[in-house]
């Protein structure tokens, strides 16, 4: 009886011992989006911090890129959310506006303050994630999208790609008459095609182009420059299919499609991840020089010179999660980007850092410099706590005037009305 | 004689019965009937998603928004005319096909099987495949050129009001008519068979034996057919969000549940997404109520 007391005795103790060693176990999750290209990288760079901190362990989970948004937002109305993630920066703000998310400890990714930080990356990387002067994310890529252009469809319409390029949006729709090839009404071959749900990121700047804004500067009036938004839903409407008939949101997406080089897409808007993605579905084009990017176009009466608004992906960290798990998990995303040179090269993502930009490698890379300089002329996408509402607002008034009889004023008349009352709100 | 009183057969089957029904009825419990009760709680609130603050009590502010509000009652009318589109011709086919069905000597299962297989396939993957039918250089193109003898007529399914509206209900019917045959075909087979020799014998063909014995003796079935028809169509979703990703207008089809998700999920309006789902768990209930209530009638009998 004493010997098996004894043994009982003993076994409490192992497993106490053995659960107060588990307990010191950080454990880490890290939700992100599917990118086979990244999943490589990001593993062993996750092997290897486990390594350097053995009472580490990370889980990375990989979700598909359209559902992480709802997945995440589930997850964190549950307040069973992971303790590092990145979504669009869209997405984001809404997490750092509702203090969901926690600030950078400096300290911890060894800095001595935000402007230490900033210091060492692309002047405005933060300003999409700075709120009363703190920082609440490091960018894990930030994106400009420019045209990527064809030259084999230009020269088969007897246009010389290097001079012939639009650089208005008049002279965009002009030559996407002259590149698209129709069998009756239906569409074959497209000269360019707009990226239809991201208004905010590419159709937003066009209305800047002309004067306009979405919202007054003291975010309290909705449309701001009735003729820029008029006359850009005029510019969708020719574009339509009651229109000239250039292209219309039920087609394929142009930037899907382009790769393949098979006489459907002349042009796209995309990032320079495009080219990732094109080195991979279609190496011979790749390689082709038959290829080139130019920048995004102005409107010919344009009143400011704007290009593409920016977007990025930042890696947050999950402000309920208790205070050494955070730590940790800033010195783990600090490794992570730590290695800008390889996310480049190996995924095609931008991270802004001063280092990696200055460099010969990076400046040397294809129309890196017609990115850069469309970047110098753009600035971040519209960012508001209700800005996927105002979104799907847009969105509404794009395919009334593309795809209905609805008039350029009644689409903005709406348009209006809807953001109006969410800016009246007090939601 | 007092054990036997306590523990009579009808009690202890009873007991049995409470054991067996237990699991699904705890199940029904946590996973349908606290989400009805907590969507009723949360649409008196109004409550950010993301925000860590308590709802605020708004009483019946979130409904009184509700009908006031333009966007709510195109998602309404979306709806209705969704569901009358797809509710008519889900009904009218599957009895149809069910009665081709049963007409025939061979094949039966292997029909029924075909005609089953789309409600087994994933709504996303019904969704691509009809997408790619529905793409303007598509098969629905083609083949509506080749039949009017046109050549390049673009008929805008996904983009024209009347024709996505239609092309939604293409999908949903395509999707479901299956099923619901199959329920038709166990429906009409369980009428006694001496009944229909019954009526051959006193002179009745196929088609008044249809409308005299079996028409009015699948009643239930057809009872049973309608409601879960009518529910599943108010309840559509998956299609009409597949096609507005997709690039087709959200507004002809942006039904009630398409309005439920964008409210909660991309708005975050939890109070207000909890009153939408509220009111239309009401108007299911009412119109199950109404169906049950106008077919009220005897049982029917085989006696």
């Amino acid at each position: 009886m004493k010997r098996l007391s004894c043994l009982l005795v003993l076994a409490l103790v192992i497993s106490l011992s053995l659960g107060a060693n588990a307990a010191k176990i950080i454990e880490l999750t890290y939700w992100t989006h599917t990118d086979d290209n990244r999943t490589v990288i990001e593993n062993r760079y996750i092997a290897e911090f486990e390594k350097m901190h053995p009472n580490v362990k990370v889980k990375r989970v990989v979700n598909e890129a359209s559902k992480m948004g709802d997945l995440l937002l589930t997850a964190f109305s549950a307040n069973n959310a992971p303790d590092i993630f990145n979504l669009q920066i869209e997405l984001e703000y809404g997490y750092m506006m509702q203090n969901r998310v926690a600030p950078v400890n400096y300290s911890a990714i060894g800095y001595k303050n935000a402007e230490a930080l900033k210091a060492e990356y692309l002047k405005g990387a933060f300003d999409a994630v700075t709120m009363d002067g703190k920082i609440y994310g490091l960018p894990l890529e930030l994106t400009n999208w420019c045209i990527y252009i064809n030259k084999k469809i230009f020269r088969s319409a007897g246009l010389d790609p290097e001079k012939d390029y639009p650089k208005t949006w008049e002279q965009m729709a002009d030559i996407s008459d002259k590149l698209v090839i129709r069998n009756g009404d239906i569409i074959v071959r497209r000269g360019f095609d707009f990226r239809y749900p991201y208004y905010l990121v590419s159709l937003l700047p066009m209305v800047e182009q002309l004067g306009g804004k979405l919202v007054s500067d003291d975010g309290k009036t909705a449309i701001v420059n009735d003729q820029a938004w008029l006359k850009v839903l005029k510019f969708m409407k020719e574009w339509g299919p009651h229109g000239r008939n250039l292209g219309s949101p039920t087609y394929p997406a142009p930037r899907k499609i382009w790769n393949k080089d098979n006489n459907d897409m002349a042009m796209c808007l995309s990032g320079f991840y495009q080219q990732g993605r094109l080195r991979i579905d279609n190496p011979a084009f790749f390689e082709s020089n038959e290829w080139m990017v130019i920048p995004f176009p102005v409107f010919k009466d344009a009143v400011k010179d704007v290009a593409c608004s920016y977007y990025g992906h930042y890696l947050m960290v999950n402000a309920q999660a208790p205070k050494e798990r955070q730590e940790m998990a800033w010195k783990l995303i600090a490794f992570m980007l730590s290695h800008p040179m390889e996310y480049l090269e190996k995924v095609n993502i931008i991270q802004p850092r001063q280092d990696m930009l200055q460099s010969r490698e990076f400046k040397s890379l294809p129309y890196m410099d017609v990115f850069m300089s469309d970047m110098d002329r753009a600035h971040s996408v519209f960012l508001h706590d209700n800005g996927y509402q105002f979104e799907r607002y847009i969105k509404e008034a794009v395919e009334a005037v593309m795809l209905s009889k609805t008039t350029e004023q009644q689409a903005l008349n709406t348009l209006r009305e809807r953001i109006q009352e969410v800016l009246d709100s007090d939601f | 004689m007092r054990q036997n009183k306590r523990f009579s057969m009808e009690q202890k089957k009873a007991r049995w019965g409470w054991t067996f029904v237990a699991p699904s009825l705890v199940f029904f419990l946590v996973f349908s009937f606290y989400p009805i009760f907590n969507a009723f709680y949360m649409s008196f609130f109004k409550k950010n998603l993301l925000s860590l603050k308590p709802p605020v009590f708004v009483g019946l502010g979130n409904y009184s928004y509700l009908f006031k509000s333009s966007l709510f009652w195109q998602s309404a009318a979306n709806t209705a005319i969704f569901t009358v589109g797809a509710f008519v011709p889900l009904l009218v086919l599957s009895l149809v096909l069910a009665a081709l069905i049963m007409s025939r000597r061979r094949f039966q299962k292997l029909i029924q099987m075909i005609l089953y297989s789309p409600a087994a396939l994933s709504s996303v993957v019904a969704a691509l495949i009809w997408l790619l039918i529905f793409d303007p250089r598509g098969l629905a193109n083609q083949g509506l050129n080749t039949l009017f003898r046109t050549s390049g007529v673009n008929y805008h399914w996904l983009s024209s009001t009347g024709m996505l509206r239609l092309s939604t209900i293409i999908v949903y019917v395509w999707k479901y008519v299956g099923y619901f045959t199959v329920v038709f075909v166990a429906g009409i087979g369980a009428i006694p068979h001496s009944l229909h020799e019954a009526a051959l014998i006193d002179g009745a063909d196929r088609w008044k034996d249809f409308w005299h014995i079996t028409f009015p003796l699948l009643k239930p079935t057809t009872l049973l057919v309608s409601v879960m028809a009518m529910i599943q169509c108010l309840k559509t979703f998956s299609t009409q969000y597949l096609f507005s990703k997709a690039g087709a207008p959200t507004r002809p089809i942006d039904v009630i549940t398409l309005n439920i998700y964008n409210t909660a999920i991309k708005d975050h309006n939890i109070g207000r997404a909890s009153a939408m789902s509220i009111l239309l768990f009401l108007v299911m209930l009412f119109l199950t109520w109404l169906q049950f209530r106008i077919s009220k009638t005897e049982e029917v009998s085989y006696m």
